[in-house]
C-alpha cells in the first residue's frame, strides 16, 4: 500500500510540475502581450541623464539622450566616447526596453559594473545608479515621464 | 506570489531559468517514479529497482546547464521559451524510450547529448543564417542527393523493412529528417528573394514547383509517404505566408485528397494505411491492430494514467517511435496528453511570435516554415495516434526516439533560438496578418480538436475499449496480481496461483477436471470456468467499487482476486474420473431438487499444466480432448427418450395392446438394436428399461402427437441452462420430425448431457431446478457469500407419474437406472440415465452418461460407482 500512496504523491507532483511549467509559461507570455499592447499605445523613451565622474578627467561630462539605445566605449562611433584605457572598444551598453532602461556588458575585458557588482546579464537601472565601465565612472539620472 | 508572477519586470533569463527549473522538477519526478516502478508493481520495496535511466537524466541535465550557459553569453536576449519547452519535452521523450526499452536508452541518451552539443556550438556562431541563405541551392541539392543515395544504399536498421537510412557500424541516419529543414531555408530564402518582384503566383511559384515535386517523388519512390506529405503540406503552408494567396490553401487541399485518391488506387500500403484509418475495428487483427492497439492503449491511461512505469505501452507496436504518444498517454493520461499537446502550442506560437518580429522576410519565412515543421509534425503524429488523421510514421520532434528526428528537431531549434536573439532592427512590415491569424488560429484548433479526441478514447470509449479481447493487459495482472482460487464444496483446491508477485503462475491440481475448469494462459487465452469466473477470479466483481478504484489509481492493477466455492464435490468426481478413464464420452452428477452439479467428468481431457508443449496436438486431436462433452457434447437422444415416454403414460399397462416378438426396429436406414439386453422375462418395463427401439416408438404411438409435441418444451430441451461455461446449441425437435426419424438420426436433434439431466430432473421431481455449478465467493472481511439460487419452477407435464421410474429399480441401490441408444450415421451413443427413486428420503440425485465407445455394461459399472460414491 506504502508504496502505491508514495508514488501517487509523486504522479501528483509530476502532474502539478508539468502544469506549472505550462501555466507559468502562458501567464507570462500573456503578461507580455499585455506589454507589447501598452508600449505600441504609448511609446516614449524617458530621457535618460548621464554623468561621466572619472577620476582621469578634469572637468565632468553630462550627457542627456532620448534614444532608445546608448552605446559606451572607446571607439568614436559610440555616444558615450570613454578615452580611458580601461575602457574596451565597445564596452557597455545602455537601452530602453520594456518600461525600463537596462545596462548592458558588451564582453568587455575589464567588465561593467553597477553599483560595484559586476553586470552579467542586463540589468535595469534606476536614477542615482552608478556605472563602472573598467575605471570610468558615469551617474545616472533618468527623468520621469510627463 | 505576486513577486513569482510580476511577469513584466523579468528579464528573458529568470523566464528561462524558472522554466528550466520546472522542467527539471518535472523529469526528477517522473524519474523517481521510474526507479520506484518495480515496487509499486510488486507493493513492496523488497525487489530490483530501476536506476539506469538516471544516466539519462544527468546527460539531460548537464546539456541544460552547459547550454543555457552558453546561449546567455553567445545570445544574451534570445527568447526565453524555445529551451525549456523543447527541454521538457525532450527530456520527458528519454526517459519515456528508457521505460520501454533499456537499450534504445542508452541510445538516445547517446543522440540527446548530441543534440546539445550541436545546440551549444551552433550557438557560438552567429552568420549561421547568413551563410544558410547564401548557399541555398547547395543544402537543397545536398538533401536531394542524400535521399537519393538511400535509393541505392538504404538499410532499414531494425532488419527488413524500408530502406530509409543510410549508415554502417550501428549508427544510422535517415536523409529524410534534415531534407525537410534543408528544403525549408531554401524556399523562405528563394522566395525572400523573388516576391518583392514578381506578383503573379504562377511565375513565382513554377520553379519552386519543380523542386518540391522532384523531392516528393524521389520519397515517394522511397515509400516514405509521412515524409512526403509532410513536406508538402509545409511547402504549401509557406507558400501561404509567404503570399497570402487562400487559393494555396484551397489547391493544397484539392491535391491532397486527389493524392490520396490515386494513392489508394494504386498503392497497397497507401490503401491499407487509408482502410486501417477508415474502418479499423473489422481488421482488428490484420491492417487495423496497430491502431486499435493504440486506442486501448489510451483507454487504459483515461484521466490520470497509470502512472510512468506501471503501464503496458509495450503492447503497442513500435511504441518508442511511432506511438510514443500513446505510451504517454497510457502511463501519464489525458493530464500528460493535455501537457503535451499545450508544450506543442507553446513551441509553435512562439515560433509565430519569432517570425513576426523578424527583420527581413527570409528569416520571417524560416522561422515560421521551421515552426510549422515542429507543430505540423507533432499534430500529424499525434492525430495519426488519435485516429484523426491515417497514420504517416512520422516522428514526434524531440519525444520520439531515433538520432536524426532529435539532431534535426535541434537543429530547427538552434535557428529559431538564433532568430528571436535578434530584435535590434524593427520587423520587416507586414503586408498582409491573415495567414498568420488563420495559420494560429487553425493550429490551436487542432489542438483542442486532438484533445477532445483524446477525452473521447480516454474516458467516453474507455470501458468498451478496455474490455476487448485484443486487450492483452490482463496477461501482465496476472503475473503480478494474485488471482483466486477455484475449491471445490469442501473446499479443497482445484486450482490456484502459485508463485510471487511477478510471477505467478496458475497451477491446476486437479487435471482431470480441466474441460470444465479450463485454463488462463498468456497465449492462448481462458476458457472454462477460468474464462466464466474471470470477473470474480480476477477481482473484478463482487468487490466494492472503492476496492477496484484504488487499485486501479495506486497500482493501476486489478485488486486481488477472489477465491470461488463451486458445488462440485472432489471426491464425487475422483470417482467419475476413475471410472471413465480410457473412454470417450460424458457424465454428469445432479441435485434434482436444488440444482447443484456435484460431479461432471468429460473425457479425453487435456492437462492445463502442459499447454505450452501439446497446445498442438490437443487441438488437432480428431477426439477433441479441448471440449467440455457435458456442456458442448452434441449427442443424438435416440431411445434415451423412453424414461420421458414411459412415465407420462396415463394408460395402465395392460391396455397398451400387443407385445411384440422383437424388439429391434426395422428402418430404412438399417436394424436399430436396443442399447441393453433387456432383462428376463421381456417384459414392457424391462424392454423400456434397455431402450428399445420398438417400445419407444410404441409409447409415443400412445401418447399422441398433440402431448409429444407439449412435451419436449416442458423438459427444458428449448431452454439454455445459464453456467458459466461454454454451451452447446440448444434445439426442440423439428415440428414435422417423426418419432422414427428421430430414432434413426436422420432428422437432426442433438442433446447435451446436461440438457438431458435437467430433463430427468424435471421428470423426477416436476420441478426445473436453477442449476449451477458456482456456491459462494469469498470476500474480504466478509469471508463466504453463498450466490443465491433461484427456487426450482414449477413444470406442468400431463400424466407424469415418477413412480413408474421405480419399476427400475436397483435392489441393492436406492436407484433406478434405464439405457438408450443413440445413432446418427456411423455414431452411435450409449446413454445410461440414473436417479434416485422417488421414496428416497435423502437429496434426490440424477445422473447422465453419454458413451461415445464401450458396452451397456461397462456404462452401467460407471454409473453405479459414481452413485454409490455419492449416496455413500
Amino acid at each position: 500500500m506504502i508504496t502505491g500512496i508514495l508514488v501517487l504523491v509523486l504522479r501528483i507532483l509530476l502532474a502539478v510540475a508539468l502544469y506549472a511549467f505550462l501555466g507559468w509559461a502562458l501567464w507570462v507570455l500573456w503578461r507580455e502581450l499585455n506589454l507589447h499592447l501598452q508600449q505600441v499605445s504609448r511609446e516614449q523613451v524617458p530621457p535618460i541623464v548621464l554623468e561621466v565622474v572619472s577620476e582621469q578627467e578634469s572637468e565632468e561630462r553630462r550627457y542627456q539622450f532620448n534614444e532608445r539605445e546608448v552605446l559606451l566605449g572607446r571607439h568614436p562611433s559610440c555616444q558615450i566616447v570613454l578615452n580611458d584605457e580601461t575602457v574596451s572598444t565597445r564596452h557597455a551598453r545602455l537601452r530602453y526596453r520594456d518600461h525600463q532602461w537596462w545596462v548592458e556588458d558588451l564582453h568587455s575585458t575589464n567588465g561593467t559594473f553597477l553599483n560595484d557588482e559586476r553586470v552579467m546579464t542586463p540589468t535595469v537601472v534606476v536614477s542615482g545608479d552608478i556605472v563602472r565601465c573598467g575605471q570610468a565612472l558615469l551617474r545616472i539620472q533618468i527623468q520621469s515621464q510627463e | 506570489m505576486k513577486r513569482f508572477l510580476g511577469a513584466h519586470s523579468l528579464p528573458n533569463t529568470i523566464k528561462e531559468s524558472r522554466l528550466l527549473y520546472l522542467a527539471a522538477a518535472f523529469l526528477f519526478f517522473y524519474a523517481l517514479i521510474l526507479t520506484l516502478a518495480p515496487a509499486v508493481r510488486v507493493h513492496s520495496f523488497e525487489t530490483t529497482l530501476n536506476w539506469q535511466h538516471w544516466v539519462g537524466v544527468g546527460v539531460w541535465a548537464v546539456g541544460v546547464v552547459w547550454v543555457r550557459r552558453t546561449l546567455q553569453v553567445w545570445l544574451g536576449e534570445h527568447d526565453p521559451y524555445f529551451l525549456p519547452v523543447a527541454a521538457l519535452l525532450s527530456g520527458w521523450g528519454l526517459l519515456t524510450i528508457w521505460r520501454l526499452d533499456t537499450v534504445l536508452g542508452w541510445r538516445q541518451t547517446f543522440w540527446l547529448g548530441l543534440g546539445w552539443l550541436i545546440l551549444g556550438l551552433g550557438a557560438r556562431w552567429p552568420e549561421v543564417l547568413l551563410w544558410l541563405r547564401r548557399y541555398k541551392y547547395l543544402w537543397l541539392v545536398l538533401g536531394l542527393l542524400l535521399v537519393a543515395l538511400t535509393l541505392f544504399f538504404g538499410t532499414y536498421p531494425g532488419g527488413e523493412g524500408p530502406g530509409l537510412w543510410l549508415g554502417c557500424c550501428g549508427l544510422y541516419f535517415q536523409p529524410a529528417e534534415p531534407l525537410k529543414i534543408l528544403l525549408l531555408i531554401y524556399l523562405a530564402a528563394y522566395l525572400a528573394e523573388r516576391i518583392p518582384f514578381s506578383l503573379s503566383l504562377a511565375s513565382l511559384i513554377a520553379p519552386t514547383l519543380v523542386v518540391i515535386g522532384v523531392t516528393i517523388a524521389l520519397l515517394v519512390i522511397q515509400r516514405d509517404l509521412g515524409t512526403a506529405s509532410l513536406l508538402f503540406m509545409l511547402y504549401a503552408l509557406v507558400l501561404y505566408l509567404a503570399t497570402g494567396r487562400r487559393r494555396v490553401l484551397l489547391l493544397t487541399a484539392g491535391g491532397l485528397l486527389l493524392a490520396a485518391w490515386i494513392g489508394n488506387t494504386m498503392f497497397i500500403l497507401i490503401h491499407q494505411r487509408l482502410l486501417a484509418w477508415w474502418q479499423p475495428w473489422s481488421q482488428a487483427d490484420g491492417v487495423g491492430y496497430q491502431i486499435i492497439q493504440s486506442l486501448i492503449a489510451i483507454a487504459e491511461g483515461g484521466l490520470f494514467g497509470t502512472g510512468p512505469g506501471l503501464g503496458s505501452p509495450g503492447l503497442v507496436p513500435v511504441a518508442h517511435s511511432d506511438f510514443i504518444t500513446v505510451a504517454i498517454a497510457e502511463e501519464t493520461g489525458l493530464v500528460g496528453l493535455g501537457g503535451l499537446l499545450g508544450l506543442v502550442g507553446v513551441l509553435f506560437l512562439r515560433s509565430m511570435i519569432v517570425a513576426i518580429r523578424a527583420p527581413n522576410l527570409y528569416r520571417r519565412l524560416l522561422a515560421a516554415g521551421l515552426g510549422i515543421y515542429l507543430g505540423g509534425q507533432s499534430v500529424l503524429i499525434i492525430g495519426g495516434n488519435l485516429r484523426l488523421f491515417p497514420l504517416t510514421g512520422v516522428t514526434l520532434p524531440f519525444v520520439s526516439y531515433g538520432g536524426s528526428s532529435l539532431v534535426v528537431s535541434f537543429a530547427a531549434l538552434l535557428l529559431l533560438l538564433r532568430m528571436s536573439a535578434s530584435e535590434e532592427t524593427p520587423p520587416v512590415s507586414l503586408a498582409n496578418e491573415a495567414p498568420f491569424q488563420v495559420l494560429g488560429g487553425g493550429f490551436l484548433a487542432v489542438l483542442a480538436l486532438l484533445a477532445g479526441l483524446g477525452g473521447w478514447w480516454g474516458i467516453v470509449r474507455s470501458e468498451a475499449l478496455r474490455s476487448r479481447p485484443d486487450n492483452l493487459r490482463w496477461v501482465v495482472a496476472e503475473r503480478f496480481v494474485q488471482r483466486g482460487r477455484l475449491l471445490d464444496r469442501q473446499e479443497q483446491v482445484l486450482v490456484q496461483s502459485e508463485g510471487r508477485p511477478g510471477s505467478y503462475r496458475r497451477v491446476t491440481l486437479y487435471p482431470p477436471l480441466a474441460s470444465t475448469l479450463g485454463f488462463i494462459h498468456p497465449r492462448f487465452g481462458k476458457a472454462g470456468l477460468e474464462a466464466g469466473l474471470d470477473s470474480y477470479l480476477r477481482g473484478l466483481a463482487g468487490q466494492p467499487a472503492w476496492e477496484i478504484l484504488l487499485a486501479r489509481l495506486l497500482f493501476a492493477q486489478p485488486p486481488q482476486g477472489l477465491d470461488v466455492r463451486l458445488t462440485l464435490s472432489l471426491d464425487i468426481q475422483r470417482v467419475a474420473d476413475a471410472a471413465m478413464e480410457g473412454e470417450q464420452g460424458a457424465l454428469i452428477l445432479l441435485n434434482a431438487q436444488n440444482g447443484e452439479i456435484l460431479a461432471m467428468a468429460s473425457q479425453p481431457t487435456f492437462d492445463p499444466n502442459r499447454l505450452d508443449e501439446a497446445w498442438e496436438e490437443w487441438k488437432t486431436d480428431p477426439h477433441s480432448p479441448l471440449l467440455n462433452r457435458v456442456t458442448q457434447g452434441q449427442y443424438p437422444p435416440g431411445t434415451a427418450l423412453t424414461p420421458f415416454l414411459w412415465a407420462t403414460q396415463s394408460m395402465p399397462t395392460e391396455q397398451w395392446g400387443h407385445f411384440p416378438q422383437s424388439l429391434v426396429l426395422q428402418t430404412a436406414g438399417g436394424r436399430l438394436p436396443c442399447a441393453n439386453v433387456p432383462s428376463l422375462p421381456i417384459t414392457w418395463e424391462s424392454a423400456a428399461q434397455a431402450g428399445c427401439p420398438w417400445v419407444t416408438v410404441a409409447l409415443a404411438q400412445n401418447l399422441g402427437k398433440e402431448r409429444l409435441e407439449a412435451l419436449w418444451p416442458a423438459l427444458g430441451f428449448g431452454t439454455l441452462v445459464n453456467l458459466p461455461l461454454p454451451m452447446g446449441g440448444i434445439a426442440v425437435p423439428p415440428p414435422e420430425a417423426s418419432l422414427e426419424t428421430l430414432l434413426t438420426g436422420e432428422s437432426t436433434w442433438y442433446l447435451s448431457p446436461l440438457q438431458m439431466a435437467q430433463a430427468i430432473a424435471i421428470l423426477q421431481q416436476g420441478q426445473r431446478p436453477d442449476i449451477h455449478l458456482v456456491n459462494a465467493i469469498r470476500v474480504p472481511v466478509q469471508g463466504w457469500v453463498v450466490l443465491s439460487v433461484d427456487p426450482p419452477a414449477e413444470v406442468e407435464i400431463a400424466g407424469r407419474t415418477p413412480d413408474r421410474l421405480a419399476d427400475w429399480a436397483r435392489g441393492d441401490l436406492p436407484i433406478w437406472m434405464a439405457f438408450g441408444r443413440g445413432q446418427n450415421g456411423q455414431k452411435t451413443v450409449l446413454w445410461v440415465l440414473a436417479g434416485t427413486v422417488p421414496d428416497w428420503q435423502g437429496s434426490p440425485l440424477v445422473l447422465v452418461l453419454a458413451l461415445e465407445s464401450g458396452t451397456a455394461e461397462q456404462g452401467e459399472q460407471i454409473a453405479r460407482a459414481v452413485l454409490q460414491a455419492a449416496l455413500r
